[in-house]
This record gives structure tokens, C-alpha cells and sequence, in this order.
């Protein structure tokens, strides 16, 4: 085979369309906002490098999810991940940029190992590395190489997509990178990793055995919890929305993994309809999330900082931006009517479905998922709740802040045009569900006017035959507004106009009160660090200077957690390599002349002795 | 075509003799030059347009910016112009000739007595190589690998040239691309030891060791 005459035609088909659209709708406004986020923050020569890369990243991608040719898609996400290691770096002066970027670069690269070794399991098969040819071999391929394949695949993607316990560089890599690549990497980049799940696992391999998608709930279920509780506790911005990046990812997989064990179990009707509530949450997530990195970015402009325990009061200085990160913040949370509650409504339908359609332990193991995703979703919108109000409301805790002025307009337009489609795809959820069926149709190849799950153009129906629950956003919508107007001329009405006293934010009417008296991040997390004391572990420090018995001068209050899978996995891992090198050093000279020389030795042995051999 | 092998020969044996950088580099340089012509020639002769294209990139990659590069970073980290020699001048000359020798032995005891030409030239490209590793084995300053491994590809090429016509045009592509990239690698490299050792005499780097 010519390995140089590569195939280099693109497939358009629904999957790929998609994810072109996706990639294009959230990287077209993130890339309107590095223009005024790269202002004044970088020179002039790293803002033209800053957008030779993005043009780059975004170009790889979008050959990532078109190309047809294994070998091509390889290349393609080589050149992603690397051109994303270099905006993890892009602070080249900062240690921690440098750090992550070696740890996101393991990382990956660990995860494109599996994925080279599982194309080269296929590529023994099929002789070609067309995805069309790799199909057809697929099916003639013994059970255990297909489940080799399938666990190379999951480990190969799932690093990249933030699946726990290989999540580790997700929290550390994506808050480094500029903010609107932040955006473009947590809302983009891990999701061409489900688009691998979803073509090379569902499309290519055929997901007919049951315990691959049991294993990728399993997977799901573990991602959310871990990734919301890591994201409760943490202060500081970036990293929180990362964390939330793979709690989300673990919804998505949700999805995607209860449609493949629809599949396997013969369900084809849920299967598709859990598929599109995956693709759902996708897309999604990709506008929120992105939406919310650029909201922290702004933030960051402004203030040039992102813990939250220092900022606060932000949304009198700045109320576009703080009106922008509310509506995601409301988004991510799952509230009616935008578009996350659409998506996850959809998933736990999906997941209820599955328990009254399965039966013994997979209808057991379905409900477990679904609580999962429930306590989850209310895990979730503590969260925000904490990221937006510590951030946004109250009194600025530090002199930055106090200073904050609102962005520039080139800054907050694109986070208006991503709220716009947070309440567009809320509002239009039956359409847009419909679409999505028509993608997740053509993948599972069943093209039938049952599997519909929309009644006119306004209300989602998921399956008609067993429950009959439907979801109609608009209707909620109307609902909320009556309520909101009910309510106000009520209290106009029976408390009259009433006199109105301004007062400085949260004092109660006390006279003297300060920044200090406001509630902090730790503080709002604290009732979940006890609640969940056993997974956290967490430590604290309470020290206290003293002038007299009486008198506390100042008191230090210092708490930490013990981040599990640091701790008993990789720091082990780490420890064990170091402790073969060194061991293995022993073997070594040091000397570079003397290795040269070995060489040398055997290539003059080698000529002296070729007839006797 | 002999000729031209037998001054590459010559030259290779001026490297094992040269005790200053300059010297290695500038003989490096004529070794590549003679290499160059003698793609060209194969080239005309054989009407094959990719050996023209190969023997370009030897003249741009080779002959120019590689010693050019090399010749400016030595002027710039201002090192003695001392090589370091383990062993004299006169003694690797002796072994050098030893080592074309064996070469010698081993080409003929391959290729049979018939063909002298071919003999020649294979044993020439066999001593530039083992030259080359000589040069990397028996000089202590870091430059000196550098040259010692373009020695060795020299001679590689040339064993490709002297008894096939050439190798695939893609392989040489890459290879060239290789051979550039190594060297503007090992040039940071160099750097990165001056400023941590403030020498590049490669034998201290033994104290890295953990």
C-alpha cells in the first residue's frame, strides 16, 4: 500500500455536519472576542501568533471531524493537541503555564498512544484505513480484538475528553490557556472527543456488546460527581468551569453510553433518542461553557485576577458581562427555560426510559445512573450559584475590584450573541431535538417517521408508549413570565408603593459593615465539605495570634483537601517511575562518547566478523 | 566519479587530522561540496530531474546554512578553538587508515573482486562512516558530534549515490529535513551546556547523572 497517496476526501455526513457547525458556532464568536481580550494584555507579535494558532486549531479540528481516513484523523488531532499545548503555554512567563502544558502533553499524548495502537488492531483487519473499509472489516473481527479495540478507543478519547480518572490535566490545562481559547478548548476540543467515541465506537465498531456502554456510564457517573464536587470547592474561576467541563462531558457521555446499551439490548427507538439527548448536551455545553470561560476571561481583564474569594460587587461596575455569566450560570444549572434544562431533562428521560424498559440489574443499574445525574444537576447549581454570586454580587473584596470598569463592546457582543443562543436553543428545543434525531437516524442507519419525538413544533415527547411525559419549553417560558407579573402586582397591589430605603449591598440596614462581613467561597462550600468529608478529606489550620489571654489580634483559618486521584494514583505512578530510573541509572556511564563508542564497536565487530555469521 | 570519491576520501581524512573547530567545519563543508558535484554528475548523466532537486538541497542545506550556522555559533559562545583531543592527530590517522582498511576488506569480501569501481566507492562510503563515528567517539567538544553525525550521513548518502543511483526521493527529502533540524537542535543544545557548564566539553555532562 502507498502510504503517501492518501485518501483526502471529507465526509459530510449528519455526525459531521454537526460538529462542523458546532466548532464554527462557538469559535466564531470566541475569536470576535480575543480581538479586545489580546489587547493591550499581549504584544503586538504574540497577538499576530495568538491568531496564527487559533486559525490553526480551529482548522484542525474541523478537518478532524470531516476527514474519512484514519490515518489523516490522526495527523489532524495530533496538530490539534499540540497546537493547544502551545496556548496552554502561551504565558511563557508563568510557572505554572509550563507545568500544566507538560502535564496536558503527557497526557495527551498518553491518550493518542492507545488510539494509534487500537487503529493499527483495526488497521490488521481491514488493510485500509478508510473508515469505510475499517466498517466492513469490523464485522468479521473476533469478540476479545473488539474489545481491545473498544478499551483502547474509551482510554484514547476519554483522556482527551476529561473522563475520570483521566481527567487530571483538564482542571490545570484549560484555566492556563487565553480565555477565549479556554472557551474554544472546554466547549470544542474534548467534545471531538465524543465525536471519536461516537464514530469509531457506535459508527465504525458496531457497540453490540452490552458492558461497553454499561462501562462508559459507570464512566459518565463517576465524571459528574467527582467533577462537581472538585468544581464546589474551588475558588478559583477558571478552574472551577473546568471541573464543570467534566462533570458536563460525564452528562454527554450519559447519552451516549445509554444508547449504546439501547443498541445492544435491541432498542433502536431509545437508542436514537438517547443519542440525540447526548448530541443535546453537546451542543450545549459547548455554548454555555465557552460563554461562561469568556465571562471569566472579561473578568480577568478587568480585575487580573480569578480567584473569587478577591473579587465581588462586580455587577454594578460591569452589568454586561455579569448579565451575560448569570444566563449561563442559569444555563449550566439546568434551569427552565434555556437549554440545559432541555438537555438534561431529556437525558434523565432517556435513563428512565431505560429502567422501564430494561429489566433486572440493567433496570437497577439505570435508575442508580439517573440519580446520579439528579444530584448531580443539584450539586451543579450550588455551584453557580457560588461562582455567580461570590463573583458578581455583594461587596468587592480587593482594591482590583473595586476598580473594575465594564469591557469593551468587541468583548461583550459575542457573550451577548451566546446568551441569545442559550435562550434560542431553550425556547426552540423541539426543532432543534428534531434535527438532532435526524443525525443519531443516519448513524444507527433507521430512518422511520415513529421515531419521532416532538409533537408539533413547541413540545418534546420522548417515547409515547410508555410514559407519556412531554416537555414544552415555551409554555414554561409563558409560565414563568405570568408568574413573575402575577407576583409583582400582587405585592403592588396589597403592600402598595412603600417607601424604598437604599442601603449598601447585604447590611441589613447596619451602619457600618464592610467587604469583610460578606460571605466568602469557602465559606459557601464549607456545608458541602462536611456533607462530603469522606471523598475530600479535608484538612484545616486554625492559628491565632494574641496580644493578651482576651484579646485574638488576627486569626488565620487555612483548609485544604486531598485531591484523591493526585494523591493515590498519579503521585504513585510518578514515585514508581522515579524509583526504576534510578534504580536503572546504575546501569549507566553518563558518557555520551562511551555509548557512541559501543556502536562503534559493534558496527567495526560486525564488519570484521560478516563471514562468519 | 573516482575521482571525486577518492577527494572525498582525502577529505576525511583531513577531518580525522584537524585539531581546530573552523577546520572541521570548513572540512565538513568541502566534503559536502564534492558530494554535491557528485549528485550533479549523476544527476546529468542519468537525467533523473529528483537527483537535481537532492543535489540542490545538499548545496543549500549542506555546503550553506549548516556550516554556516555551526561557524556562527562558534564565533558566538566563544569557546577555545581546541577540539579536545582524546587521541593525537598522527594516531587517528593511523587508525582511520586501519578503519578504511577493514572497510576495505568487508566491501570486497561482499562484492567480490570483479567491479573495482564499485569496490572503491563502497569502501570509501563505508571508512566516511565509521570515520564519522570515530570523530563523534574521539572528540571531546560537543561541536565535534555534530559534525561526526553529518559525517556519517554523508557517507550514507554517498554509498546510496556510488552503488544504487539514488535512494527514494521522498526518504532523501526527509532525511535532509532531518539532518537540518538535528543540527539546529544540537546547536541549541550546545547552547544550553555553555550557559549551564560554561564549556561544551560533552565528557563533564557525566555529573547529570542522577
Amino acid at each position: 500500500m502507498n502510504l503517501l497517496n492518501l485518501n483526502f476526501s471529507l465526509i459530510f455526513d449528519p455526525l459531521s455536519q454537526f460538529f462542523v457547525f458546532l466548532i464554527l458556532l462557538v469559535s466564531i464568536p470566541c475569536a470576535v472576542y480575543s480581538i479586545g481580550y489580546l489587547k493591550h494584555h499581549y504584544s503586538s507579535k504574540k497577538i499576530l501568533l495568538a491568531w496564527f494558532l487559533l486559525v490553526l486549531f480551529v482548522g484542525s479540528m474541523l478537518m478532524v471531524v470531516t476527514v474519512s481516513n484514519a490515518l489523516l484523523f490522526l495527523i489532524f488531532w495530533e496538530i490539534m493537541s499540540l497546537v493547544s499545548f502551545f496556548f496552554v503555554v502561551f504565558d511563557t512567563e508563568d510557572k505554572k503555564s509550563i507545568k500544566a502544558g507538560i502535564l496536558y502533553i503527557i497526557m495527551t499524548h498518553l491518550g493518542t498512544a492507545f488510539i494509534v495502537f487500537s487503529f493499527l488492531l483495526m488497521f490488521k483487519y481491514a488493510n485500509s484505513f478508510d473508515y469505510y473499509a475499517i466498517k466492513q472489516a469490523c464485522l468479521l473481527m473476533p469478540a476479545h480484538t473488539k474489545n481491545v479495540v473498544f478499551l483502547f478507543l474509551l482510554i484514547g478519547f476519554g483522556t482527551k475528553a476529561g473522563i475520570v480518572p483521566v481527567h487530571i490535566w483538564l482542571p490545570y490545562a484549560h484555566p492556563q490557556a487565553p480565555s477565549h481559547i479556554s472557551g474554544i478548548m472546554s466547549g470544542v476540543m474534548i467534545k471531538t472527543a465524543v465525536y471519536g467515541i461516537i464514530r469509531f465506537i457506535i459508527y465504525i465498531l458496531g457497540a453490540d456488546t452490552l458492558w461497553w456502554g454499561n462501562l462508559i456510564l459507570i464512566l459518565a457517573s463517576i465524571s459528574c460527581l467527582i467533577g462537581i464536587m472538585y468544581a464546589l470547592i474551588e475558588n478559583d474561576i477558571k478552574k472551577l468551569l473546568a471541573y464543570s467541563s467534566v462533570e458536563n462531558m460525564g452528562i454527554i457521555l450519559f447519552g451516549v453510553g445509554a444508547s449504546m446499551v439501547f443498541i445492544s439490548k435491541g432498542l433502536p427507538v431509545l437508542a436514537v433518542l438517547a443519542l440525540s439527548a447526548g448530541l443535546y448536551h453537546l451542543i450545549n455545553h459547548g455554548i454555555f461553557k465557552s460563554l461562561l470561560f469568556l465571562g471569566a476571561g472579561s473578568v480577568y481583564k478587568a480585575t487580573g485576577l480569578r480567584n473569587i474569594e478577591k473579587l465581588g460587587g462586580l455587577i454594578k461596575p460591569m452589568p454586561f458581562t455579569a448579565v451575560s455569566f448569570l444566563i449561563g450560570s442559569m444555563a449550566i444549572s439546568a434551569l427552565p427555560p434555556l437549554n440545559g434544562f432541555a438537555s438534561e431533562w431529556l437525558t434523565l428521560q432517556v435513563l428512565f426510559n431505560g429502567a422501564l424498559n430494561c429489566s433486572g440489574a440493567q433496570a437497577i443499574a439505570m435508575c442508580f445512573y439517573a440519580a446520579v445525574l439528579a444530584i448531580t444537576g443539584g450539586l451543579a447549581a450550588a455551584c453557580f450559584v457560588k461562582a455567580f454570586g461570590v463573583t458578581f454580587l455583594g461587596l468587592p473584596r480587593s482594591e482590583p475590584a473595586r476598580q473594575a470598569r465594564e469591557v469593551p463592546p468587541l468583548m461583550y457582543y459575542p457573550m451577548f450573541f451566546l446568551s441569545a443562543l442559550i435562550v434560542i436553543f431553550g425556547l426552540f428545543s423541539a426543532q432543534i431535538f428534531k434535527s438532532l434525531n435526524r443525525i443519531s437516524q443516519s448513524l444507527y442507519g433507521v430512518n422511520e417517521s415513529t421515531y419521532n419525538f416532538s409533537s408539533g413544533s413547541f413540545v418534546i415527547t420522548p417515547v409515547n408508549t410508555l410514559s407519556c411525559a412531554g416537555l414544552s419549553i415555551p409554555f414554561i417560558a409563558v409560565m414563568l413570565i405570568a408568574i413573575m407579573v402575577m407576583v409583582y402586582l400582587a405585592v403592588r397591589i396589597f403592600a402598595g408603593p412603600g417607601k424604598v430605603t437604599r442601603d449598601r449591598t447585604w447590611s441589613c440596614g447596619y451602619y457600618k459593615i464592610d467587604s469583610r462581613n460578606a460571605y466568602t467561597g469557602t465559606a459557601f462550600s464549607k456545608p458541602f465539605r462536611i456533607a462530603f468529608s469522606f471523598f475530600y478529606r479535608t484538612s484545616r489550620k486554625t492559628e491565632e495570634i494574641k496580644s493578651s489571654y482576651y484579646h485574638v489580634k488576627s486569626i488565620k483559618y487555612k483548609t485544604s483537601i486531598t485531591p484523591v486521584f493526585k494523591k493515590y494514583i498519579y503521585d504513585l505512578i510518578y514515585k514508581r517511575t522515579f524509583y526504576a530510573a534510578k534504580y536503572l541509572s546504575k546501569f549507566q556511564s553518563g558518557s555520551i562518547h562511551f555509548y557512541i563508542a559501543c556502536i562503534f564497536m559493534a558496527i567495526v565487530f560486525l564488519i570484521l566478523f560478516m563471514n562468519r555469521f | 566519479m573516482n575521482l571525486l570519491v577518492i577527494i572525498i576520501f582525502v577529505l576525511t581524512l583531513m577531518l580525522v587530522l584537524s585539531k581546530r573547530t573552523v577546520a572541521l567545519i570548513n572540512g565538513f563543508m568541502l566534503q559536502s561540496f564534492c558530494l554535491f558535484v557528485l549528485a550533479l554528475t549523476r544527476a546529468v548523466w542519468a537525467k533523473d530531474s529528483e537527483l537535481y532537486v537532492v543535489a540542490a538541497l545538499i548545496l543549500l542545506l549542506k555546503v550553506g546554512l549548516i556550516p554556516y550556522f555551526l561557524r556562527w555559533m562558534v564565533k558566538k559562545i566563544k569557546i577555545d578553538d581546541n577540539l579536545g583531543l582524546s587521541i593525537n592527530p598522527m594516531l587517528s590517522l593511523v587508525i582511520a587508515v586501519l578503519l578504511s582498511f577493514f572497510s576495505y576488506l568487508f566491501a570486497e569480501r561482499i562484492m567480490g573482486l570483479q567491479n573495482k569501481p564499485d569496490v572503491a566507492a563502497f569502501s570509501v562510503s563505508l571508512s566516511v562512516i565509521l570515520i564519522g563515528i570515530f570523530i563523534m567517539v574521539f572528540r571531546m567538544k560537543a561541536v565535534a558530534q555534530v559534525i561526526g553525525l553529518l559525517v556519517i550521513e554523508n557517507g550514507s548518502f554517498l554509498t546510496a549515490v556510488a552503488l544504487c543511483g539514488s535512494i527514494p526521493f521522498f526518504v532523501e527529502i526527509a532525511i535532509f529535513f532531518d539532518i537540518f533540524v538535528f543540527a539546529i537542535i544540537l546547536g541549541i543544545f550546545i547552547f544550553r551546556i555553555n550557559k549551564l557548564f560554561t564549556h561544551i566539553d560533552i565528557d563533564k555532562l557525566k555529573t547529570l547523572r542522577g
